[in-house]
């Protein structure tokens, strides 16, 4: 019987010590697995930033890019992200939508600027897009919902301006598994609490957004296909109360209203 | 304690059936690639049949199903995390990697071993392996 146990332990020492000395080569730079993911994701992303400027121009005042970028920069530096590393677009749109994209892009509607009542509003939507940026969720749930062969296609410029469309309409028009909007949800408030800003305006957010939602659904995507409302505020404002924060305002009145001006006089082609 | 080698001769007929037992586990392999318990099933089935056949016959189907049976965790672990890579539960890290070439490898011994044995054994020869046989030995009595 010793002699069986002692087989075997040698048999098992054999394999887990292969394992052991295989896992120390470097696999992922040898199968170029970052810089072929990073191009893929480049090449998608400008595809889709493609068919998105198509249904609606990009915002060219410079002033209301900047004062965005600042909001966006206040939630990034606090939680130790560099801020160059995540590209804000603005698009001209009639939908209250804000959308994360592969390669660390962040679209944010112009309808959304306009429904926000406060900076803080909008710093908890900014916070929300770059949690699911921080978590990977993008490419995730691409790969889930679109498929790895239709992506790489889709990456190497192989699929058709359909496929290109209905994927654009994936990532605009509907939500992230629950799993990961709740991850999105905990780590905006987190990050807004870090950031000097309070949590609750983002469930403020969310609550009004829900209520609208009902009578316009259409125009309210961003929060239409989450059913759970909520269910989400009410965990938001638990989260709250658990973090430490020292509030600090972000935009001044009048720059805040200055770029609710700049935005009230943009419309989309055809409005 | 060395394995006990057999006293007797086996005849054509035992030697054949002793090979298939090991050629039964080459042939599941097919299927046993993406399913790896359809390799157990096999073998399983196999030593069953020859429950009531003589000794070296029992023996050899025991020592080719013992070898599944160690294998199939082993494999369905690589399946498992494959599966969870493919479909984005987990991440294609350098740890994936290292666990499936010592699968792979590990399945080519075995798959060599397994060849040699129903070629040694067809002309009738004792093929012991290591850790494998000592418990046969302790398993197949009589």
């Amino acid at each position: 019987m010793q002699r069986i146990f002692g087989q075997f332990l040698v048999l098992a020492g054999l394999f887990f010590g292969t394992c052991f000395l295989l896992r120390t080569v470097d696999y992922r730079s040898f199968f170029r697995v970052e810089e072929l993911t990073r191009e893929a994701e480049h090449n998608l992303t400008e595809l889709i930033l493609d068919q998105l400027k198509k249904e609606g121009s990009e915002c060219s005042s410079d002033s209301v890019l900047a004062l965005v970028d600042s909001i966006k920069q206040r939630v990034c530096a606090a939680n130790g992200i560099a801020d160059s590393s995540i590209t804000l677009h603005i698009l001209v749109r009639d939908e209250v939508n804000a959308v994360a994209l592969p390669d660390r892009h962040l679209v944010l509607y112009t309808a959304m600027i306009r429904y926000c009542n406060s900076p803080e509003e909008l710093a908890g939507v900014l916070a929300h897009e770059i949690s699911h940026i921080q978590h990977g969720h993008i490419l995730k749930r691409l790969r889930r919902e679109v498929g790895v062969s239709m992506l790489t296609a889709l990456a190497g410029g192989e699929a058709s301006g359909e496929i290109v469309r209905q994927t654009t309409r994936l990532l605009t028009s509907s939500a992230f598994d629950r799993e990961m909007e709740t991850d999105a949800d905990n780590s905006a408030v987190h990050m807004m609490a870090k950031a000097g800003i309070d949590p609750v305006h983002f469930a403020d957010l969310l609550f009004r957004l829900s209520q609208e939602k009902m009578n316009v659904p259409k125009r309210f995507e961003w929060i239409s296909s989450h059913p759970n409302t909520q269910e989400r505020c009410a965990k938001i404002l638990k989260l709250r109360k658990q973090e430490a924060y020292m509030i600090r305002p972000i935009l001044t009145a009048a720059q805040w209203t200055f770029l609710k001006k700049a935005i009230g006089t943009m419309r989309t082609e055809g409005s | 304690m060395p394995p006990r080698p057999f006293s007797y001769t086996p005849p054509e007929h035992e030697a054949e059936r002793a090979s298939n037992s090991y050629l039964m586990s080459l042939v599941v392999i097919m299927v046993g690639l993406p399913l790896p318990i359809v390799n157990v099933i096999g073998s399983g089935i196999y030593f069953l049949a020859n429950r009531r056949s003589a000794r070296f016959v029992r023996w050899h189907c025991m020592q080719s199903l013992l070898a599944q049976v160690v294998t199939l965790p082993v494999n369905a672990a690589g399946l498992y995390w494959t599966l969870a890579v493919v479909f984005d539960r987990a991440s294609f890290t350098n740890d994936y990697v290292a666990y499936i070439i010592t699968v792979v490898l590990f399945n080519i011994v075995e798959f060599i071993a397994t060849m040699v044995a129903a070629i040694r054994t067809r002309k009738g020869h004792h093929v012991s392996w290591w850790f494998f046989g000592p418990l046969t030995d302790a398993l197949v009595r009589g």
